[in-house]
């Protein structure tokens, strides 16, 4: 039976090897991480682009040609009716 | 009168022995913190009746062939319960925030700290008289400071079994009580400036990041630390069920019925362990107090390596964060999210908190497997 400050210098060895291989085993696994994120990153600029129907419902104004259509769908519909 | 007597004698009254009322007392009182408090009600409420159960006299649960032996034999002593869990975890675990930031690793490297100063102070307890903790004992005592139940039960089972209920429950415990432990450490450590810190919005992570990055873990593992690809092994599966979108099936399964099912009979095979001749010991006090102290620890060198990066970095990282690399997913996040929201009512940190949160959890499996290359 080892005395106990002699298994108290081996704890404080398995201290500091248990605290190096983590710290390494999760730095290597930063440097993959940001390895991965330079391939394979979404671009900054990939937001959704504009798209004319897009505009149409922010600004709350409909084209009349539309209007017109759907109008007389309407009236064709009820018309049947 | 000879079938009275004879009944009598095998009455739970004839034979309790005081010891057996006080675990069932424990019992009750687990099942009290899980229903009233609300303390990990999950693991608590099968783990206090577990109690309950194995300390009935003449019930028979924990002697050979009774439920909870076989459920410990079958579930615990082999590993396959807390390696089930890990999965399910992994099914459940979002790495966005921390593929985002991959810095906060080294605060989840950090907060291990606390198991490996632990493993210390198990050993130089043994100068007081009645405790005789060998290497392995304290190896698998310090983990409780990994502050995650399926490694801490994991370590247990593999390096001192006969410890794994009072590891077990002062682990689960002590994880319930992350609300009250750590917040007067964060605070002690931290200026009211430094909790007021707001921290830059994460960026979006693609697909393809969240698909590699569990291979990319399990290659790390495979490479450098064989020991531990059981624990990382599962939880990688569990991830990659999630991220790849193709087997929601399995995915949904491992995070819910699987889960759950795992967790029912981990729960009384962890009570089983609780019976008054194998709990009622000096050295589960010495566990218990261990246990506090390696939480404690861990949640302090998470905030110091935090504040370390914010310095670092010129003021950019908010140090409460560093609490959460002990693990316990997700209540510590929710505790920095608490306390940070304390100092400045409108800085959510719970984001934030996620990545070094979810980076304890590799990180405590992490020692788990240098525990069992070095001790096992």
């Amino acid at each position: 039976m080892n005395s106990i400050s002699e298994q108290i210098t081996q704890a404080v060895g398995i201290m500091f090897l248990g605290m190096g291989l983590v710290f390494v085993f999760l730095i290597m696994l930063i440097l993959c991480i940001k390895l991965v994120a330079m391939k394979f990153a979404p671009l900054p600029q990939d937001k959704p682009t504009r798209t004319p129907d897009n505009e149409i419902s922010q600004t709350g104004r409909v084209d009349p040609k539309i209007v017109a259509v759907i109008t007389v769908a309407i009236q064709q519909y009820r018309a049947k009716a | 009168m000879e079938g009275l007597i004879a009944f009598w004698a095998a009455s739970g009254i004839a034979n309790f022995t005081a010891g057996q009322v006080f675990m069932m007392a424990v019992g009750a009182l687990l099942l009290f913190l899980a229903i009233v408090k609300g303390f990990e009600p999950l693991l608590l409420l099968p783990i206090g009746f577990g109690a309950i159960l194995a300390n009935i006299p003449n019930g028979g649960f924990i002697d050979e062939g009774g439920l909870l032996f076989l459920a410990y034999h079958v579930g615990i002593e082999t590993g396959v319960f807390p390696l089930l869990i890990f999965m399910g975890v992994g099914a459940l675990t979002d790495f966005g925030a921390l593929i985002a930031n991959p810095k906060m690793l080294l605060l989840g490297a950090a907060a291990q700290f606390g198991i490996f100063a632990t493993l210390i102070g198990a050993i130089a307890l043994n100068w007081v008289p009645g405790f005789e903790f060998s290497m392995k004992d304290a190896g698998a005592i310090a983990i409780i400071g990994g502050a995650d139940g399926p490694t801490a039960i994991f370590l247990a089972s593999k390096l001192a079994p006969e410890l794994l209920g009072a590891i077990a429950v002062a682990a689960y415990s002590y994880m319930a009580l992350v609300p009250l432990i750590q917040p007067p450490i964060m605070r002690l450590l931290t200026t009211e400036s430094e909790r007021q810190i707001k921290m830059e919005q994460l960026r979006e992570v693609s697909k393809k990041e969240k698909i590699i990055f569990p291979l990319m873990v399990l290659g790390l593992t495979i490479l450098f630390l064989p020991a531990a690809t059981p624990l990382v092994g599962m939880f990688c599966l569990g991830n990659l069920m999630r991220e790849s979108g193709v087997v929601d099936r399995l995915s949904n399964t491992a995070q819910n019925e699987l889960i759950n099912i795992v967790t029912i009979f981990l729960g009384l095979a962890v009570g089983s362990k609780l019976s008054a001749d194998k709990f009622l010991q000096l050295e589960t006090l010495g566990i218990l107090v261990l246990g506090a102290i390696a939480f404690a620890i861990g949640t302090a060198t998470g905030v110091l390596m935090a504040k370390l990066m914010n310095k670092l970095s010129g003021g950019k990282i908010n140090p409460l964060i560093g609490a959460a690399g002990v693990s316990a997913v997700p209540m510590a996040a929710r505790v920095v999210n608490k306390v940070g929201l304390e100092a400045n009512q409108h800085n959510y940190l719970l984001m934030h908190a996620m990545g070094p949160n979810v980076a304890g959890v590799l990180g405590s499996a992490v020692a788990a497997g240098v525990l069992i290359a070095v001790l096992g």
